[in-house]
């Protein structure tokens, strides 16, 4: 085989691997809103397509907007980052991307992860919404116990609370991403790949089995979901810092929830059955398989559990980060 | 009252300025209703809260002023369209006592029982919207659907899902004559409920992470709820047996329990409605076996002028207080003071120390109704 | 069909506001959307409380004249194409609150809600059942499909 072909298949298996990805993860809010929630219900659902292929586009087609925040422009593009940004960690996964170097290493996978959590920092603090501070209310003064007291968004508190996300939150899933680290001794994607085709899956051993747990609920704490949603609980601050989104900025973010679970179960299976995203592969159809389960598992937890305070939170949390330090000194025995 | 505000006073003059105030409403998921909270945050606890109501105010009293009375009384249904059917009940009583009306024993009988079906949807909704509140979208919906069985009697009964008020001057609306067929339907329904609940009330009890968002949360202690004015299962969660269907002259051939617990948080809260649930399937069952026969209307009654007459009844929420005077068979002087005017205190002092997530969830445990409370004023001393 | 007025038809974002009304509207309205009886979502009705991500305003009540700010912030905050849906016997005409006896109009009332924004459906009703507000948001969707 000529230098040139490989180099035109190489370019086409990361095109395809990409939009795949891409498809995909468009039907994976569906399975977990007509499958496991409307199912557990006792409900018919949506269609299929709806919650997660339909919705972005129809946001596509409203008019834009301006949104309310001090820098607009900024706060419109944070989504784009973000979305990006995983993107960039799914490429940097695929084989035919390790020619990179450092930037195919853990370390960079974990930097990436850190900008989607920064990036919700950032929406709370400029997002100035209607529904909190911004509602007008006939008089605001009566009967005030506190009137020196600063006036605060809703926003302002899932930002604070998006720090504390960073500072604590995302433990779980940074310990566990080390766990593959420590059993092939590498940094390096390609060699923790190499390391389980000769040695088996890591899932198949102890400190697998403790990783994948820990992975599961990392995963779901950096993806906001259900009981883990401090960021945008219903009760108090609505939707939090996406509060704003409008159009175009919503139907991202609306990709981008189902593009990170795709991501994440690809960087699951990678790390921990040691089978990258590549389409060439027969092999790909265990990283969509992981992609479809993923979404379904993290469901069924969500709809029997109410939204975690942080009573809740801060033992889980230090459960899960607990079991992680135990999952990496297994690999080191 | 000044017992409120002497000890509002002393906190804001002991305790150091507070930084923050995160303001919830007139708009917002949790509160449904248009009422507005605002809470005094620091590092995410709430140090103090007030609840501004009057955003839903529409003058019912002041257009009760005047009417023929049978109108009024129908208007009061408009007042909540939670408690529809204790409005119109409470309005009625209050024409016949001034009047002296007798009212027939079936009628009473029906009253009750349209009441307790009542008692049953506004307590299933208050747990669904609780779990709700606390984001638990699963049971919020289960408890939905056995709503939706004493929806349908309801609508049955009354002709109407919501607004179904049975009652006028003298006894019910021929409407809501139970035939045999009715009630062969309300006591399968009732079977239906009870099964239902004890499934859903064994479930609840025993799921770990509810118990830990709602033990200990939302703490009213007894001598606080004593001092707010709480009332009705507001009150009882906190230990004082305190029910006013026991004073009820309607509700003497029935027997049931007035269930309290000890704590004042929104466990006890929940439990209360809960286990009330069952009490009110209990009083329906006994009143369906014993229905006196007879006619349901007492027609046979005069128009009066009556002095300023009151009465209290008790409702899903509390304590429901109707008077008014009748002048050339018209209304006047009308006061309606509805149960969550007197909780909103109890609401308030709920709130404070709880994390903020919690801060709505002590707020949803006293049952609000903000939008049949916006009739009165509370009257603020300065 | 085209791509937009497809992908529009399959999912509609709802969201309610309660404007003074005697909450049985609303209290039906949140039947519609969490009871599985009703179950909006197999009609790709979805709920939200974000007038950003919102197509469809459900507004119930008579519009008290504190009400009628928030109202119309909230109706401004919604992206075109949009549409509001009216809800019940206050939310059309003002019901019982509007209009006290005879002509003299009530101080407290600013509605009914067409007064305050333009109205696309109206579902009557006191109070409104569940399958008439489904069929009245339905009712308002040509105008969001064949919308710009």
């Amino acid at each position: 085989m000529s230098v040139s072909t490989t180099i035109i298949t190489s370019v086409l298996a990361v095109i395809g691997t990409l939009i795949v990805a891409f498809f995909v993860s468009l039907w994976l809010p569906g399975i977990e809103r007509k499958f496991v929630h409307a199912r557990i219900q006792q409900r018919v659902g949506p269609p299929l397509s709806s919650p997660g292929f339909m919705a972005p586009i129809k946001f596509f087609f409203k008019e834009t907007i301006i949104p309310n925040s001090p820098m607009p422009r900024l706060y419109n593009a944070l989504p784009l980052i973000g979305l990006l940004s995983i993107f960039l960690i799914l490429l940097f996964t695929i084989p035919q991307m390790y020619f990179l170097g450092a930037l195919t290493t853990v370390i960079a996978i974990v930097g990436l992860l850190k900008i989607e959590e920064v990036i919700y920092m950032f929406m709370g603090v400029l997002s100035r919404s209607v529904l909190s501070m911004g509602m007008p209310f006939p008089d605001v003064v009566k009967g005030a116990k506190h009137p020196n007291a600063k006036r605060s968004f809703l926003e302002e508190l899932s930002s604070l609370r998006a720090f504390r996300l960073i500072a604590f939150g995302s433990f779980p899933i940074y310990i566990t991403l080390f766990i593959p680290v420590a059993m092939a001794k590498s940094l390096y994607l390609s060699e923790i790949v190499a390391y389980q085709q000769i040695n088996g899956p890591i899932l198949f051993t102890i400190a697998g089995i403790l990783g994948t747990i820990v992975f599961f609920m990392g995963s779901m704490i950096l993806l906001n979901e259900y009981p883990f949603a401090i960021l945008k609980t219903k009760a108090d601050v609505i939707e939090g810092p996406l509060m704003e989104y409008a159009a175009k900025s919503r139907a991202y973010i609306y990709i981008t929830r189902g593009f990170l679970i795709f991501v994440l179960a690809s960087l699951y299976v990678t790390l921990f059955l040691g089978i990258p995203p590549n389409i060439l592969d027969p092999f790909f159809l265990v990283t969509v398989g992981t992609a479809i389960i993923f979404p379904i598992l993290m469901a069924i937890l969500s709809a029997f559990s109410p939204i975690f305070t942080f009573k809740q939170f801060y033992p889980v949390v230090a459960g899960t980060s607990i079991i992680g330090i135990l999952g990496i000194i297994a690999a080191f025995i | 009252m000044n017992d409120d505000n002497k000890i509002n006073n002393n906190k804001s003059t002991k305790e150091t300025i507070i930084e923050t105030e995160v303001a919830m409403g007139v708009v917002h998921p949790a509160a449904l209703e248009p009422y507005r909270v605002r809470l005094f945050v620091e590092d995410e606890i709430v140090k103090d809260a007030e609840i501004t109501i009057g955003v839903n105010h529409r003058g019912i009293e002041r257009i009760m002023e005047g009417l023929p009375v049978e109108k009024a009384n129908s208007l009061t249904e408009k007042v909540c369209g939670i408690c529809s059917n204790s409005h119109i009940w409470n309005s009625v009583m209050v024409a016949e006592k001034g009047l002296g009306i007798e009212v027939p024993d079936r009628a009473q009988y029906i009253r009750v029982i349209m009441g307790e079906l009542e008692r049953l949807h506004s307590h299933f909704l208050y747990l669904a919207h609780g779990n709700e509140v606390l984001g638990h979208e699963t049971f919020s919906m289960r408890l939905f659907y056995i709503r939706e069985t004493v929806m349908e009697l309801l609508r049955m009964i009354g002709g109407n899902r919501v607004q179904y008020g049975a009652p006028i001057i003298g006894g019910v609306r021929p409407r809501c004559e139970l035939n045999s067929k009715r009630i062969q339907k309300i006591k399968e329904g009732m079977d239906f409920v009870e099964e239902k609940a004890i499934n859903f009330a064994d479930r609840f009890v025993s799921d770990p992470m509810i118990m830990s968002r709602i033990t200990g949360v939302g703490v009213i202690s007894r001598k606080d709820a004593l001092r707010l004015a709480a009332s009705g299962p507001t009150l009882r969660a906190t230990g004082v047996a305190r029910d006013l269907r026991t004073d009820m002259e309607c509700y003497d051939p029935f027997d049931f329990d007035v269930i309290t617990q000890d704590d004042g948080d929104v466990k006890s809260n929940l439990l209360v409605r809960v286990l009330e649930i069952f009490e009110s399937v209990k009083i329906i069952r006994q009143a369906l076996k014993d229905l006196p026969e007879g006619r349901i209307t007492n027609r046979s009654w005069e128009m009066a002028d009556t002095p300023i007459i009151k009465s209290y009844i008790e409702v899903p929420r509390g304590t429901l207080y109707h008077s008014y005077r009748i002048e050339e068979g018209r209304t006047r002087n009308v006061i309606i003071r509805t149960p969550s005017m007197s909780n909103i205190g109890a609401m308030e002092h709920a709130c404070i120390g709880n994390h903020i997530t919690d801060a709505q969830l002590a707020i949803v445990q006293c049952d609000p109704c903000f939008t049949c409370t916006d009739r009165a004023i509370k009257i603020i001393e300065l | 069909m085209s791509l937009k007025s497809y992908s529009r038809a399959r999912a509609v974002h709802v969201m309610l506001v309660y404007t003074g009304g005697c909450n049985g509207c609303d209290i039906e309205i949140v039947n519609c959307i969490l009871s599985p009886k009703f179950d909006a979502e197999q009609y790709k009705v979805f709920l939200t409380w974000n007038p950003r991500e919102a197509d469809v305003l459900v507004v119930t009540g008579p519009v008290t004249k504190h009400n009628e700010k928030p109202l119309k912030e909230i109706y401004k905050a919604i992206p075109e194409p949009k549409a509001v849906v009216a809800a019940g016997a206050c939310a059309l005409m003002g019901g019982v609150y509007k209009n006290i006896h005879g002509e003299i109009p009530s101080e407290e009332i600013a509605g009914p809600v067409e007064e305050v924004i333009p109205v696309a459906a109206k579902v009557p009703g006191c109070a409104v059942r569940p399958e008439d507000v489904l069929s009245g948001v339905v009712a308002a969707l040509p105008l969001l499909l064949n919308a710009k």
